[in-house]
């Protein structure tokens, strides 16, 4: 696994990648995934993921999910349920999904390989429920290109109030 | 979420807030009640602080709020764990900043005023100033140490004023839990440094302590785990399990899966029913430590499921306090019961306590969310009770508290808020419950 958590906080640039030079397609993916969060279309945001999915929201800067508690730490299979969970009509904590909106700014790549692209973003998010609750962090998302299809493999979510108290987050951060 | 309490002040009646099968509705809204409660639950009586295996080392120290306080636990070198108020002597300058380190000492960057990690003020600047005084000024400004600290198994409690009782005496039976949770344990110790969720949630403390141990509201809450995601570990049907509640008395209470998990004498249902095969050096350590039998039976009963008043509650492999913040705020703060060494167990530990608890868990989010309608719904003042009734006419009297054979009665409820009046009422004096028992059952 990629140390992501270094590349959203540190942002070091490894191969030889333009720092300003975020592919538009990629950058499109990014705000696509988050307006269909946005939007609780969650079926199709499910299917941005690839297999080897791991959506992470640790709950501080450099830690070690084998050590470290996070509040979210999802493989593929539990994506799934998570999914499943806020279909069934019954996840009443998003019965009726919050609303939500987020703004995505400060697009930087990060990392690169042979097939993914790491870019890291800052991002303020928007929810109303009982009261607007706003919500704000870093992003690092990471992307494969296979063929003219782009996946998401990670997405990890440092947010500036990691340390706590957070209010209930069962929405798609 | 806005506070909706619109009622006039009133004093506080307690006796005229609780019956035995029903509460009234103002328990979880009224700021007087509330500001009551913080003196009389905590600040005059014992509660959890801390376990000792997040201040491990000497000088190892973490900062906590009591009762909307400041407060500092600290380990000196002594070995001692103590309890101190966070607060400099001199001017009152919240001293320590951080939520955990190591430090033999904690200077207030004020004026530079420096305490040692047992509370002994060392250090104060341009001591000229004080004259003839400063000896004086130096011995009686340490910092403020809890009245009580005790612990029970490395659960590390304080009471803050005189305590009216042992510590023991205030967990009575609810050392049973703790030992079934430790019989998990092959060296008797835990480990909860894995970090601390912190969920904010809009509601009343008590209804996030009650809620643990309401066996009534799983199918409905939580179905869409169960209908979408995968079925209960048993049945939450009450005529189809041997899962009890039980008044354990003082205010202590629980969910117990035991005679279930006995009937069934499988392993680990627990846990996801995963097979001991899968745990080879956790097992064997457990055998060294207990032999086989007494390792096969705590596999099978498993941990405890029991809130233990007035502020924790031991979630099966994970450890939940919660902080009052307000009638309609509370913080609950959870962490999995690590077992040192068993790090086959450890790590699955951490992604189930993810799966389940905190903020964006599967389970915990929505009793958050139902905590918050509750909270709203309770702005309305009719009517004006909350009813408690469940199992009135089953409850059993034995040895272990008062059991209910049906996992849906509202025993522990009921223990909970017979005990929650008597210390109100600055009834709670020494010696252990069964005092408060008799006023319902008599």
């Amino acid at each position: 696994m990629p140390d992501l958590a270094s590349a959203a906080t540190n942002a070091p640039v490894t191969g030889d990648v333009p720092a300003s030079g975020v592919d538009p397609a990629l950058a499109g993916f990014i705000y696509l995934e988050a307006r269909l969060a946005d939007e609780a279309r969650y079926s199709e945001w499910e299917a941005l993921w690839d297999d080897d999915a791991l959506y992470w929201v640790p709950m501080g800067p450099g830690h070690d999910p084998r050590v470290n508690l996070s509040y979210i730490y999802d493989n593929r299979r539990r994506i799934r349920s998570r999914i499943a969970q806020l279909n069934s009509g019954n996840r009443h904590s998003q019965t009726p999904p919050s609303v939500i909106r987020r703004v995505i700014s400060n697009l930087e790549v990060v990392a690169r390989d042979v097939d993914t692209t790491t870019i890291a973003s800052n991002f303020a998010l928007f929810e109303y429920r009982f009261d607007l609750i706003v919500w704000a962090g870093r992003y690092a998302h990471r992307i494969r290109t296979r063929g003219g299809d782009l996946k998401l493999v990670s997405k990890t979510v440092h947010l500036v109030n990691a340390g706590g108290p957070v209010s209930t987050m069962s929405f798609l951060i | 979420m806005t506070e909706l309490d619109t009622r006039p002040p009133r004093a506080v009646d307690v006796p005229a807030l609780v019956k035995p099968d029903r509460v009234h509705g103002s328990v979880y809204t009224s700021q007087e009640i509330y500001d009551l409660e913080m003196t009389r639950i905590f600040r005059e009586g014992w509660v959890f602080v801390a376990h000792e295996s997040e201040v491990p080392e000497p000088g190892d120290y973490i900062t906590r709020r009591i009762g909307g306080e400041p407060w500092i636990v600290a380990r000196g070198r002594d070995g001692v764990v103590r309890v101190l108020a966070n607060r400099c002597t001199h001017r009152g300058n919240r001293l320590c900043n951080a939520d955990a380190g190591n430090s033999s000492s904690f200077r207030c960057p004020y004026h530079g005023w420096t305490f040692s990690n047992d509370g002994t003020l060392t250090g104060v600047p341009m001591r000229n100033g004080y004259g003839e005084q400063f000896d004086a000024v130096l011995n009686g400004l340490g910092l403020k140490p809890a009245a009580a600290v005790d612990s029970y198994r490395g659960f590390v409690f304080a009471c803050l004023s005189t305590p009216p009782k042992t510590l023991l005496e205030h967990l009575g039976r609810a050392t049973t839990a703790m030992d079934r949770l430790l019989a998990l344990s092959p060296t008797g110790e835990l480990d909860l440094r894995a970090g601390w969720m912190k969920h904010d949630m809009p509601c009343n403390w008590k209804m996030v302590m009650e809620n643990n141990v309401d066996g009534y509201h799983a199918l409905f809450t939580h179905a869409s785990v169960y209908d979408a995601v995968k079925p209960a570990k048993v049945s939450h049907i009450p005529s189809k399990v041997e899962v009890w509640v039980r008044d354990l008395g003082d205010g202590h209470s629980e969910i117990d899966y035991s005679p279930e998990y006995t009937r069934l004498d499988e392993e680990f249902v627990w846990f996801g029913r995963i097979r001991r095969e899968k745990l080879p050096r956790y097992v064997a350590a457990m055998e060294e430590a207990y032999g086989p039998e007494d390792t096969h039976r705590a596999f099978v009963v498993g941990p405890p499921h029991t809130l233990i008043f007035p502020n924790l509650f031991l979630a099966e492999m994970n450890i939940m306090m919660v902080e009052p913040m307000g009638p309609g705020r509370s913080i609950a703060y959870t962490t999995p019961a690590l077992i040192p060494g068993a790090d086959e167990l450890n790590e699955k530990m951490l992604r189930r306590a993810e799966g389940a608890m905190g903020p964006a868990g599967f389970l915990i989010a929505d009793d958050g969310e139902i905590g918050a309608r509750n909270q709203l719904g309770l702005a309305g003042p009719a009517p004006e009770w909350v009813v408690l009734s469940r199992g009135t006419e089953s409850d059993l009297n034995d040895a272990t508290g008062i059991v209910n054979h049906d996992k849906s009665a509202e025993t522990p409820q009921r223990g909970w808020w017979r005990h929650w009046a008597s210390v109100l009422a600055g009834q709670a004096s020494a010696g252990s419950d069964s005092d408060d028992k008799g006023a319902v059952h008599a």
